[in-house]
């Protein structure tokens, strides 16, 4: 077993956390049954280690069986990297009749004749996402495999969710990808967040949402804290409104746990109070950053508890309904009242 | 030395004003603002204010080198009259050159992010008498350390020695007393014998522009130093205070920077865009929703400056007092702010009043709402210092 592999093991065993040690090693399936046995999991990670590097010498391991560690634990806990969202466009004719086999083909065939070193392992999931790890070299060096690349796509959407791609590798990714897709263009999604999870939700909106209708009122249940009958009586069905259009705004439910928002705004500044400032010809220029361990629910509950008026206008709205988290607002740009819903009746 | 011109105390219209109970009868600094009843307290007469307008933000250039360090101090008035890009001249912009001020200590008090509290007057405190204060604290610290006291302070096997210092040119003005820096050094386990010692905690206490009449009314015997801050393990931090309320007499309190505060902190440094760049001007809200969100909001400093200026505009052509030009009111500060919000309402639809405003920083220094200041620009430390002097005066409970 060389140098860089046993560096790969050393690494893989400090991210996995000591519970998730023997299912992963489990899942691996290589050790033999005697050898499993010999790994006491109680004792410290560095030992554990120090075994297991043993143990694949003694089965004489190469980097690829690794490799394969790393991608089961990394396909179990997917959260602690970014992931950016990549949208593919321009379907052509063809694109519903790709399945697996052949992408794993054209992809493979596509990467390798771009940029000659390149390790790639494809794996299905069984939530029909495919996984793929890609480790990068040049036209000097072997690949490297601490600074992989993680793709995750569902054949049959046009989404594709990426990690850790520097600027000089993403066109050659892009380029395979829209091949091996039957797609003609790819474009960045403009989402991007810690948990794979989350954005994926988000994007093909796997998450409950409300659709505007004109009677409500089922939700007037609900809401059982009655401290006090008479500003109940008052406020009962203000509130409830509010509850309605925050759930139509951002979904009901567990939402998708989305950690950011960024907002460039590049707009004009008008105020009736300011004249000064309401004249000039340029932009007034801030970015403005929404934060939260659930920005998605943070956001439900400032349209529910009136702290956000008009939650369907504003531009916190864009967020569920684009599926973004990045947006550059110009004055020329559509404001979201572009994109209320027609109510269906 | 020729005072220069006080603050205007002005009623401010609504919001700043902040009540608080009171039985001493001593006079206290909020009698010296107004005119409240000796005998008690009748909410919505008698109101703590800070001060609601103060002087344009000067670039105190405190270290300039100077031939004769030793005494003169002179003023040189230099009325700059800038035109701005609409041609429109504002206000003089003073500089004064004052002794020089220790490098060491500046470079000490700009890099670090300080942990502020407010001092009740100390008794019998000499400014003569600091060296046996270093001996007495670092005994202090040693005995403590013996009865127990968990110290996982780097190097708690040697001693710690204490240096007491102070910094001159920081004063302001006659009635304030020198600014003292303490620093705690210690000797790491296994140093060498010329290796030097490492500094772990250091902390200040100081006086900026305290209001004088509160300064002449304080009996005989008492220093008023009301800001400190500190820097360094919590443990030494405690220790220090808990001598300082042995041996004067005094009491430490925590100092939170409200909103008000924090808000005349974005003003007054973004007065200074010109002088010297912001490079950004960025406040940090949190809203109280579950679970918590919290906006960033960064501005770029030449918009935010332009804002500043047409509030600024509005108020000049207002008031015809010339006198007036060189000073700051609170309402400008307050209307800067609401078109910073409004222009957020305006997108997003989420007023920023119904949060916390916990943060603004700028290249020139940050200001935490928990109490933490770090003033990362020399020129702009007086100013800073003073509008802190007073949230510490004021929020002293005698």
């Amino acid at each position: 077993m060389d140098d860089s592999a046993r560096r790969l093991l050393q690494r893989i065993m400090r991210r996995i956390p000591a519970q998730m040690l023997k299912p992963t090693l489990d899942k691996w399936g290589r050790l033999t049954a005697a050898q499993r046995q010999s790994m006491d999991f109680t004792e410290s990670k560095w030992a554990l280690t120090e075994k297991l590097l043993a143990i694949c010498e003694e089965n004489e391991m190469t980097v690829k069986h690794i490799t394969e560690l790393e991608m089961i634990h990394v396909i179990e806990n997917p959260d602690h990297c970014m992931w950016y969202a990549l949208q593919l466009m321009d379907p052509e004719e063809d694109v519903h009749s790709v399945e697996l086999t052949q992408f794993k083909e054209q992809f493979k065939s596509h990467l390798r004749e771009l940029i000659r070193h390149v390790s790639i392992k494809i794996k299905k999931h069984t939530d029909e996402a495919v996984w793929i790890r890609i480790a990068w070299g040049d036209s000097f060096s072997r690949p490297n495999h601490l600074k992989p690349t993680y793709v995750v796509h569902h054949l049959q959407t046009p989404y594709v969710f990426v990690t850790s791609l520097t600027s000089k590798l993403k066109p050659l990714l892009s380029q395979a990808l829209v091949l091996s897709t039957r797609y003609q263009a790819i474009k960045d999604a403009s989402l991007s967040g810690r948990k794979l999870t989350a954005i994926r939700d988000l994007l093909m909106r796997q998450y409950q949402q409300v659709f505007p209708t004109k009677y409500p009122s089922p939700l007037a249940e609900n809401d059982q804290n009655a401290s006090n009958i008479l500003i109940n009586k008052e406020q009962a069905e203000l509130a409830a409104s509010r509850h309605q259009k925050a759930r139509e705004a951002f979904g009901d439910g567990m939402l998708p746990q989305l950690q950011s928002a960024v907002y460039k705004l590049e707009t004009k500044f008008r105020d009736h109070t300011n004249k000064t400032m309401t004249e000039r010809e340029e932009a007034f220029r801030c970015v403005v950053k929404f934060a939260s361990t659930n920005l998605l629910e943070s956001l439900r509950h400032c349209a529910s508890s009136g702290i956000a008026s008009t939650p369907g206008t504003s531009l916190l709205s864009s967020i569920p309904l684009k599926g973004r988290n990045y947006f550059v607002i110009t004055d020329n740009s559509p404001g979201p009242s572009s994109q209320t819903r027609q109510p269906s009746n | 030395m020729e005072r220069l011109q006080s603050s205007v105390v002005r009623t401010p219209p609504n919001s700043t004003v902040v009540q608080r109970r009171s039985k001493s009868y001593r006079q206290s600094y909020r009698s010296c603002l107004g005119a409240p009843s000796r005998l008690g307290l009748t909410p919505g007469l008698t109101a703590r204010r800070l001060n609601s307008s103060r002087r344009a933000l000067k670039s105190h250039v405190i270290t300039v080198s100077h031939t004769n360090p030793s005494l003169t101090i002179f003023y040189v008035l230099l009325n700059l009259q800038r035109e701005t890009l609409n041609g429109h001249v504002f206000y003089p912009v003073l500089f004064l050159l004052k002794e020089k001020v220790n490098p060491e200590h500046l470079a000490l008090l700009v890099k670090t992010e300080w942990r502020l509290s407010y001092v009740t007057p100390l008794h019998q405190f000499r400014h003569t008498q600091l060296k046996r204060y270093s001996r007495q604290l670092s005994a202090f610290i040693a005995a403590e350390k013996q009865q127990g006291v968990a110290m996982e302070v780097e190097g708690s096997q040697s001693g710690f020695r204490v240096s007491f210092s102070v910094v001159q040119g920081l004063a302001a003005t006659d009635d304030d007393a020198e600014t003292v820096l303490i620093q705690i050094y210690s000797t790491p386990v296994f140093a060498r014998q010329d290796e030097p010692q490492k500094s772990v905690w250091s902390g200040w206490l100081t006086c900026i522009n305290g209001n004088p009449e509160y300064l002449e009314s304080l009996p005989k015997g008492f220093t008023c130093l009301p800001l400190f801050g500190g820097s360094g393990a919590e443990v030494l931090t405690s220790l220090v205070k808990s001598w300082f309320q042995r041996t004067f007499d005094c009491c430490f309190g925590p100092l939170e920077i409200n909103h008000t505060s924090l808000q005349w902190l974005a003003a007054l440094w973004t007065n200074c865009h010109t002088e010297s760049n912001l490079q950004h001007l960025k406040m940090i809200w949190t809203l109280p929703v579950v679970p918590p969100l919290q906006v960033t909001y960064t501005v770029n400093p030449q918009d935010a400056w332009e804002l500043w200026m047409s509030v600024r505009k509005d108020r000049l052509e207002r008031t015809e007092e010339e006198a007036e030009a060189g000073s700051i009111d609170i309402e400008e500060v307050v209307r800067f702010v609401q078109g910073l919000k409004s222009h957020f309402y305006r997108h997003f639809r989420l007023d920023l009043s119904a949060g916390n405003l916990n943060q603004v920083s700028t290249t020139l220094g940050s200001a935490k709402s928990s109490g933490k200041i770090k003033i990362s620009n020399s020129r702009y430390m007086i100013t800073t210092l003073t509008l802190l002097t007073e949230c510490a005066l004021l929020k002293m409970p005698i």
